[in-house]
């Protein structure tokens, strides 16, 4: 339950900071800041139906993880991983050819690293271990 | 590999979560197995078997691959 109560949290940081960003910046103008603050809001709501889900488990007397949710973590954190490295790969090609600040540059990585870790938890949750 | 468990379930009149609940685990996970979307543990594939009083085989059909 400890563990639910921290994802929570962490949401609800994630969610304040990203509507105190698009508060104080003209988030209109930037397709830049719009597609961070989607990627962002996308997270939050992963991490607020990961909360749910556990909450709802622990109400119903079920384990919150079982051999099932670690091995979807485990394949979808080695999935994520090597996605990752083209990812990083495609942005130290953008960064030759666009002139972003290093900061831009760390948020892009460290946020689509996040959306790809959570497209590959989607991925192996939906599709299964079929040949394994 | 393929298995029975929907199956037997309805013959025991068990739901999958009290299914899920005898053998320790979510019931996502025994919704999974229904599907073939998962392979069980050796461990899982015992607790299930048992709960049916029948052996791993019966529950779960293998492919032969040798």
């Amino acid at each position: 339950m400890k563990r639910t109560i921290i994802i929570f949290v962490v949401a609800a940081l994630m969610l304040t900071s990203l509507i105190m960003w698009a508060l104080n910046s003209h988030i209109g103008d930037n397709i830049q800041e719009i597609l961070m603050i989607g990627g962002g809001l996308i997270l939050v709501g992963f991490a607020i139906y990961i909360g749910v889900t556990r909450a709802r488990n622990s109400m119903r007397n079920e384990p919150p993880v079982d051999e099932l949710s670690k091995k979807i973590m485990t394949k979808a954190s080695s999935l994520s991983f090597y996605i990752s490295i083209y990812w990083l790969l495609f942005l130290m090609y953008v960064s030759d050819r666009v002139p972003w600040e290093t900061h831009t540059m760390l948020g892009a990585g460290i946020l689509g690293m996040a959306i790809i870790f959570f497209g590959s938890w989607l991925w192996v949750k939906f599709y299964g271990f079929r040949h394994e | 590999m393929n298995n029975r468990i929907k199956e037997l379930r309805a013959r025991f009149d068990l739901s999958q979560l009290d299914l899920a609940r005898k053998v320790g685990v979510r019931r996502e996970t025994i919704v999974f197995l229904e599907k073939g979307k998962y392979n069980p543990s050796l461990k899982l594939a015992y607790d299930i078997s048992k709960v049916f009083k029948l052996s791993i085989e019966e529950v779960f059909i293998f492919d032969e691959v040798v």
